[in-house]
């Protein structure tokens, strides 16, 4: 148990570190890989979006609100149609919409540069479009 | 400290009045070496410490009444990021403690990946705070080649999990995805590597002198005092006491792959080293076999939105001790009460203990030994102003507090 | 003095030359600390990063200034300056292009004891003016310190002068000729780069600047130009300590005759000198590199009890040799 006690333990791993690769990744010159299952940002294939929000439903840090785009007859009614609107600077990436969504219409990205000047440009509004 | 009355608190504040304001040194809530804020006053005589009083509650974030207004899916995520470094022991430990309520059977391959992860997480914790160690006590070149190797264990948690810290990964019913393909011969080449450093640290920090001379009888608590204090995990364990949740009482996989319980003898920091590097070794040997022995099936058996009526507690070994959850339910989609004890609560009082005798330059690793997480504590905190209370309540003045509040509930 | 001798204290051997190599040891300190922590250093500004501490350097030097109210803004003002002046006036004795220095004085060994000492007193000076409660704390440490590896850095100092029988700086490097000192006197290098190690506030021995513990040190209340000019003395002193080391221990600027052209062998004479000042600087950057900070009472127990009667003895073996 008792190791035998010396100064300077730490040279020689020192030189040998310094004989290796850095393993630093310099990162705003080279893109870090980012593992198959990594969740970063959210997207939203607008196709297969039917606005049922069960995303806005679910969704823990409030990203989502469904915001009305017209309208639709369904038989003899007419009923509201809803898309969702993501606001990303609140959105954790926990991927509970994703999980949920059973058209498939959410993923998660790699992208995971989120920061930008304006808070407004991290607002999502892609599947804001009317249905035919 | 619990069993003191208001009259002998106000007397203590009175005595502490005769240190002069030069002796006295403020640690925190903003300091180089704390990267959480907490306060701790430090009555010194020289460098020496004589008398520590800790101020808790500065990032007090009411987590435990946002809880009540979250579903009950929805609170995973919160509960995960009351704390980065244990956020899955938060998560499996919420998320047991609603199974519970049920009670619920999850499928066996998802209580072994849940192990996995867990131990996964205390690898890469245990690593952080050496690092850390390494760092207040100026040996920064140990600070940056543990955390280059803790690195391999955050990418393999986010090959598993597909995120490095906040893991999002257990769920009720089990964990959210499978293991992917192949994961086994990976974690087993990493781990592989971990051995060796873990092995090689475990070396260092016993050989290297100027490291030895700053950790060796320094911060030492006895087995007396840590039986009187009753602090938990690596604390509790460096005293002698072989105390585990894993053992006594056994969550996920922890039945069938059996952690050892790791003790040493002397209660000081360089104990404490030896220890968590123990506890790495015996962590990776954990992972290895329950890869191996993982069982095939489902990982995610249908869980109800709702829970129904009742209450339970649930506790499990996160790296820095025992954390522990009581969850009351009044069926419906939100829980009607949610009570966390972090470990670092239960420590913080054996550190203040730790501290007494050492000398200022001491502090750092010291309070760094037992591995503080301030911002996982701050659920509780205590101020009266009006009253001149302090910074805790007295069992007797709780009990006290109480019976006055019903009287007049009651009117 | 002639206007030759005014422009090799300000240019070549003097000032500018020492400056620049006191921003070009701490990118070597920094790159070679990262690359044995498996890190890449500074790599952004100039090439592999080299002109990162300059750039440091202007950077805090334009920023604003902030003088504490308790503190003495007379001295938290013009003491950098001071400070600066001890290694500045200590270069300027460093024979670097041959065995005559820019400045010359037979007892010129006895001004450097001066300069260590005056550093010192400056840094502690600079930390009681600043008023601050880290700044109080770390300059009696700083005191503590001197007064433990004071006495080691004088005896090691005076080793190297018993032996060439000179005391001046162009005496012992001449007198090394033959044989350098490391080889004579080696306890006698090894505790000058200890005390040097502690003269410079670097682990183990960085105990009054240690970050984690108390901030800045003495450092903690300056800003701005004032800190910028703070740092740039530390580099200063830390070639001047090299360089003082290279002079006592390895033989100066010495080494093998070239050339019969003055100017040809002024130039090998500088790059011997600049290769044994960069083998110090190694020296200490591995050292720094590979130890933990010990604590102030452990510093004072390790040099009375061990490095003084080491250095001691070897002060007595130098005399015998003599």
């Amino acid at each position: 148990m008792v190791a035998r006690k010396k100064l300077g333990g730490a040279l020689g791993e020192m030189f040998k570190t310094a004989m290796q690769r850095p393993v630093t990744e310099s990162y705003p010159f080279g893109r870090k890989v980012v593992a198959e299952r990594f969740r970063g940002r959210l997207d939203i294939d607008p196709v297969k979006c039917t606005g049922c929000s069960i995303c806005e439903i679910v969704c823990p840090a409030g990203v989502i609100t469904m915001v009305p785009v017209g309208m639709k007859t369904i038989g003899s009614r007419q009923v509201e149609v809803k898309r969702p609107s993501f606001e990303l600077y609140t959105c954790i990436s926990c991927g509970q919409c994703v999980d949920d969504c059973r058209f498939g219409a959410l993923t998660l990205t790699h992208d995971f540069e989120l920061a930008v000047f304006h808070k407004e440009s991290l607002v999502m509004k892609k599947a804001l479009v009317v249905d035919k | 400290m619990s069993d003191e009355t208001g009259e002998e608190r106000k007397e203590a504040g009175a005595g502490l009045m005769q240190y002069s304001p030069e002796g006295m040194m403020p640690f925190g809530p903003v300091h180089p070496s704390l990267k959480e804020p907490e306060y701790f006053k430090l009555i010194l005589e020289g460098e020496k410490i004589v008398q520590v009083i800790p101020r808790i509650g500065y990032v007090h974030r009411g987590i435990e009444r946002a809880a009540q207004e979250r579903t009950w899916v929805k609170n995973i995520y919160l509960f995960e990021r009351i704390c980065g470094i244990c956020s899955f022991a938060h998560s499996i430990s919420y998320t047991q403690a609603v199974e519970a309520i049920s009670p619920f059977e999850v499928p066996d391959r998802a209580r072994y990946i849940r192990l996995v992860v867990a131990e996964l997480e205390r690898i890469h914790s245990h690593l952080l705070w050496l690092g850390l160690v390494g760092h207040w006590a100026g040996f920064d070149t140990l600070f940056m080649w543990v955390w280059k190797d803790r690195e391999h264990v955050l990418d393999l948690e986010e090959e598993i999990t597909g995120n490095r810290v906040h893991k999002s990964y257990s769920t009720f019913g089990g964990v959210r995805k499978d293991l992917p393909d192949n994961i086994g011969e990976k974690a087993k080449a990493e781990l592989g590597y971990i051995e060796k450093r873990a092995t090689y640290y475990k070396d260092l920090v016993q050989s290297e002198e100027t490291l030895a001379v700053r950790t060796r009888g320094v911060g030492r608590i006895t087995q007396e005092t840590a039986r009187k204090l009753s602090p938990v995990g690596p604390l509790l364990r460096c005293t002698g006491i072989g105390r585990d949740v894993r053992v006594e009482d056994p969550y996920a996989a922890y039945d069938e792959v059996r952690p050892e319980v790791q003790t040493s003898k002397d209660g000081d920091i360089a104990s404490l080293l030896v220890l968590r590097l123990d506890e790495v070794l015996d962590s990776c040997r954990m992972v290895k076999e329950a890869l191996e022995k993982i069982p095939a099936g489902p990982v995610k058996a249908a869980f109800p939105r709702t829970v129904h009526e009742g209450e339970s507690s649930f506790h499990v070994e996160a790296p820095r001790g025992e954390l522990f959850y009581f969850v009351k339910s009044a069926g419906g989609s939100v829980p009607e009460r949610v009570k966390i004890r972090t470990p670092t609560m239960a420590n913080l009082l054996t550190a203040t203990e730790m501290l007494k005798g050492q000398t200022l330059a001491d502090v750092p690793v010291v309070l760094t030994g037992m591995d503080p997480c301030f911002g996982c504590m701050d659920r509780v905190s205590v101020f009266d102003v009006a009253k001149s209370k302090g910074w805790s309540v007295s069992g007797e003045e709780l009990r006290e507090y109480g019976i006055e509040y019903y009287r007049r509930k009651r009117g | 003095m002639t206007p030759v001798q005014v422009a090799e204290l300000l240019l070549f051997p003097g000032l500018t030359f020492f400056v620049c190599l006191a921003f070009l040891f701490e990118w070597l300190e920094r790159k070679t600390a990262a690359r044995m922590q498996g890190r890449l250093g500074p790599v952004v500004t100039g090439p592999f990063g080299i002109l990162q501490p300059v750039a440091d350097f202007f950077k805090l030097a334009s920023k604003e200034e902030i003088v504490p109210s308790e503190s003495d803004p007379f001295v938290l003002r013009w003491g950098p300056a001071l400070y600066f002046a001890a290694p500045a006036m200590g270069i300027a004795f460093i024979p670097v292009i041959g065995y005559q220095s820019v400045i010359y004085h037979p007892l010129d060994l006895l001004f450097m004891l001066f300069v260590l000492a005056f550093s010192t007193l400056m840094a502690s000076l600079l930390g009681y003016a600043s008023a601050g409660r880290y700044a109080t704390i770390a300059m009696g440490r700083l005191v503590v310190q001197y007064t433990s590896y004071g006495v080691p850095l004088l005896i090691s100092i005076v080793t190297p002068a018993v032996l060439a029988g000179s005391l001046s700086l162009q005496g012992v490097a001449e007198a090394q000729g033959p044989v350098w000192y490391v080889f004579l006197a080696p306890v006698a290098f090894a505790v000058f780069i200890l005390s040097s190690l502690a003269e410079l506030e670097k682990p183990p021995f960085d105990i009054p600047s240690a970050s984690t513990e108390i901030v800045g040190g003495w450092m903690t209340e300056f800003s701005g130009n004032a800190l910028a000019y703070v740092k740039l003395t530390k580099n200063l002193s830390y070639v001047f300590l090299s360089a003082l080391a290279v002079t006592l221990f390895l033989g100066g600027a010495g080494g093998p005759v070239l050339s019969t052209n003055q100017v040809l062998q002024a130039f090998a004479f500088t790059c011997y000198f600049l290769v044994k000042l960069f083998a110090v600087g190694f020296l200490i950057f591995a050292i720094k590199t590979g130890l933990a900070r010990i604590r102030i009472d452990q510093a004072a127990k390790v040099f009375w009890t061990i490095i003084t009667p080491l250095s001691l003895a070897q002060l007595a073996v130098a005399i015998l040799l003599r």
